[in-house]
């Protein structure tokens, strides 16, 4: 062979194989980033959902048995992927002759079966106790019933000792710190999951069923959530958040909700907004105590309009930081995270000021009276309201003019 | 012209006809006679028709007659399944839906196997070939459809058994039976000289024994406890009593195997004539409970006093449309004896009020539990 067949051969040879190199180390630096990224994002310090940052005695039972069971299952992992990387490598394809077949080795075969076997005994045993602490309810100190419903969740607290009269809330779960509280959920509609990771693991809302879950935080502060069972449209923004406060101003709390209604001055916007209040959104929502003009009480009728048959309860609507299934902050940034970074022992007098007129978050709110379906996807298109008999899911657009959303907002910011 | 054998179906056929007029009016329009009249009249009809047409299989020429005598069909039993299809539909006509969509399949699978059958005769001059391509054409179809009629007859007429026989005796038969299966099953699976012959015995037995006790008990009916239940008809709304009366439309036999025990919201004991409640998660006696508004709630109710109760729930009142009368809305369980319970399933939609309260009582025992709707 000349030189200069050398050449193009091994011209040719370079032409053949550098895209196959090329578009293997493309897949393999893509590999690598995006392992790097996974691996960086470990360190993100802003992370209210994180699960390794357990702030009560439940969370924390559960990183404790992770604690246990990551280490065994990532040394397992490790062993075995080494294990099976060598043997592709090792015993890959080369034309060679196929090995004399055995029936196998009764030793290594009991000693691979025993070994997973007493693995799993230790994991088992750690992970029945956690699950078997986590179902305890003996101790209960505060019951809150929780419901779900596409796409916000309702907590209604029943009388018991230290609450006199029902309080109904929503977006925000208030609990003492340091009780034992717990959850009774259930959902009006499909399937939802309840899940605080800072408080404790996940429970399903199941219609028709009564789920229990136990919350405990350690220190006063606001610990975010996420529905974790797909629940349609717009289950990504079905948030929650649980506010833990003082058991002093827990009680503070319960007092503001307990408060009776007090009607807007007349003659004034919010009187006025009040009025619209009735005429448009008292259809599905409940303020509690307020009145028409010839002074009868006005009950809403979700359970015609909508769904569910549950629209929020908006008595004491201020007293919380967010709205719309807690997607949005009823709050300013700024005033939201005046109280999200709060010291813990000026945290409860913060939340319970409520929304002043100061901190309101006028853009969200009112972009949210203007179209609220277009902030949030829900099912306001009437052709989309067929399987449901005709009720929305979720808030349909009202229709409302400048005019009514000024006094719309002057009336809301008066009920706290 | 009339041949003999037309004439006389032609006659069979009349007389059907003035004996079912007749019937239908004189003495009833509906019945199993009647039917059966009408009955012979379509089949005696059909069958003068063939024998007028085909002159009762006679032929007039000889070129006739090799035609007839060159395709001579097997014998088959589907024609006398697809004839058995058509009176048992007429019987169901009679008397009942089922048996007349047990009827139709009958016919309907005799009259397909038949027609694949008179097909595949004359695919070719090869036997073999067209014993092949019957098989082919419904062959797979056969074993399974066979297989599940049998099982459906075995289900129908075991379930007889079950019902007529006591409920601890139920039980009892249930567990022989299947012991004497397994052990059957053991038996031949361990012994190959068990196999053949005695097998075939064995079942045909167990076959006809189940077929005469499934036939005698689904005369006898059912246990008289179910019988009269089924009759009382209590789960009735027209027999619901919410006050203290012992009706006679009550479940006597009602015990504690509420199966919602897992979904209940509160509990409502009453205990020494006194009514408390108590909510799930917490261990405490309460005279008021909160239901959540607009969601389908459970509320157990458990009698641990001697006397039989109900539980009562008052939803307030409720102003009739056409009247414009204000009633009362509620509802109840049924009465529960002691170390007994019934479940209420309840729905509120509107929140409660000072206009308009809630609450469960018992009557007869004292105390009310408030029920609070957010």
């Amino acid at each position: 062979m000349s030189h200069t067949d050398s050449v193009l051969t091994k011209e040719k040879a370079v032409d053949t194989v550098t895209p196959v190199k090329s578009s293997r180390r493309r897949i393999i630096t893509a590999l690598a980033g995006l392992s790097g990224v996974a691996f960086l994002s470990g360190c993100a310090t802003n992370a209210p959902q994180d699960t390794f940052q357990p702030s009560g005695p439940n969370a924390q039972m559960i990183d404790d048995l992770n604690m246990i069971v990551f280490p065994i299952a990532g040394v397992v992992g490790v062993i075995v992927l080494a294990l099976a990387g060598y043997i592709f490598l090792k015993f890959r394809d080369r034309g060679q002759a196929i090995p004399a077949q055995s029936h196998g080795k009764p030793i290594v075969e009991i000693t691979l079966t025993v070994i997973p076997a007493l693995i799993l005994t230790v994991v088992g045993v750690f992970t029945f106790r956690t699950i078997f602490d986590l179902a305890e309810t003996e101790d209960t100190e505060l019951i809150i019933n929780v419901t779900g419903q596409q796409w916000w969740w309702e907590y209604d607290y029943p009388v018991q000792s230290g609450i006199e009269q029902p309080i109904i809330s929503s977006g925000q779960l208030v609990i003492p710190v340091g009780a034992k509280v717990l959850l009774r959920e259930t959902s009006r509609d499909v399937i939802h999951s309840y899940w605080i990771p800072a408080l404790n693991g996940k429970k399903d809302a199941v219609p028709g069923r009564i789920h229990l879950l136990r919350l405990e935080a350690d220190k006063p502060g606001i610990y975010a959530g996420q529905c974790t069972e797909f629940c349609g449209l717009s289950h990504a923004n079905m948030r929650m958040e649980a506010v833990a406060l003082s058991k002093e101003d827990f009680a503070k709390w319960v007092q503001g909700q307990q408060k009776a209604y007090t009607a807007p001055a007349a003659g004034t916007l919010a009187a006025e907004g009040e009025t619209t209040f009735i005429n448009q959104c008292s259809r599905c929502h409940q303020v509690n105590g307020i009145k028409d003009a010839n002074g009868k009480p006005i009950i809403s009728a979700p359970d015609e309009n909508v769904y569910s048959g549950a629209a929020p309860n908006l008595s004491h609507l201020m007293s919380r930081n967010t709205f719309a299934g807690a997607m949005f902050d009823l709050v300013t940034e700024e005033c939201r995270a005046d109280v999200w970074e709060a010291k813990p022992e000026e945290f409860g007098a913060k939340y319970l000021k409520g929304v002043s007129e100061d901190c309101l978050n006028q853009r969200d709110l009112r972009a949210w009276l203007r179209n609220a379906p277009a902030m949030k996807p829900m099912y306001a298109d009437p052709t989309n309201l067929e399987k449901s008999g005709g009720k929305y899911r979720g808030m349909p657009n009202l229709g409302l003019t400048e005019d009514d959303i000024d006094k719309l907002v002057a009336y809301l910011v008066t009920l706290k | 012209m009339f041949t003999p054998g037309s004439k006389f179906f032609i006659g069979l056929t009349g007389l059907a006809l003035i004996s079912a007029v007749m019937y239908t009016i004189f003495v009833n329009p509906s019945d199993i006679g009647a039917y059966a009249l009408f009955g012979l009249l379509l089949s005696g009809g059909l069958v003068s028709g063939f024998s007028f047409f085909t002159r009762d299989g006679d032929s007039d020429t000889e070129a006739e007659a090799v035609e007839a005598a060159a395709y001579s069909p097997s014998p088959s039993f589907w024609p006398l399944v697809f004839a058995l299809g058509i009176a048992v539909v007429l019987l169901g006509v009679a008397t009942h839906p089922i048996v007349f969509v047990l009827g139709i399949a009958v016919l309907v699978g005799g009259g397909v196997e038949w027609t694949i059958q008179s097909w595949a005769e004359r695919a070719s001059a090869d036997s073999e070939f067209n014993s092949f391509v019957r098989h082919r054409a419904i062959g797979a179809l056969d074993y399974p459809g066979l297989a599940a009629a049998g099982l459906g007859v075995i289900a129908y007429l075991f379930s007889r058994i079950m019902l007529a026989a006591s409920k601890g005796g139920a039980a009892v038969i249930f567990m022989i039976v299947a012991a004497i299966i397994v052990a059957y099953a053991f038996m031949i699976a361990t012994k190959p000289a068990l196999r053949g012959k005695s097998v075939a015995m064995v079942v045909t037995a167990g076959a006809l024994l189940l077929a005469v006790a499934g036939v005698a008990t689904a005369i006898t009916g059912e246990r008289s406890e179910l019988a009269k239940y089924a009759k009382e008809d209590f789960y009735s709304k027209e027999h619901r009593e919410c006050g203290e009366e012992e009706g006679e439309h009550y479940d006597h036999e009602a015990n504690n195997t509420v199966s919602l025990r897992s979904a209940v919201l509160a509990t409502v004991f009453v205990e020494d004539g006194k009514v408390w409640a108590e909510m799930i998660g917490l261990k405490q006696k309460l005279d008021t409970i909160t239901v959540p508004r607009s969601n389908a709630t459970n509320i157990l109710f458990r009698n641990l006093d001697e006397e039989d109760y109900r539980l009562v729930v008052n939803l307030g009142t409720e102003t009739v449309a056409e009247t414009g009368v204000k009633e009362k809305v509620g509802t109840c369980t049924q009465l529960t004896g002691k170390n007994q319970e019934q479940v209420l399933t309840l729905n509120i939609p509107k929140p409660s009020s000072d206009e308009q309260q809630y609450s469960f009582v018992v009557p007869g025992a004292e105390g009310e539990i408030k029920v609070v709707v957010p």
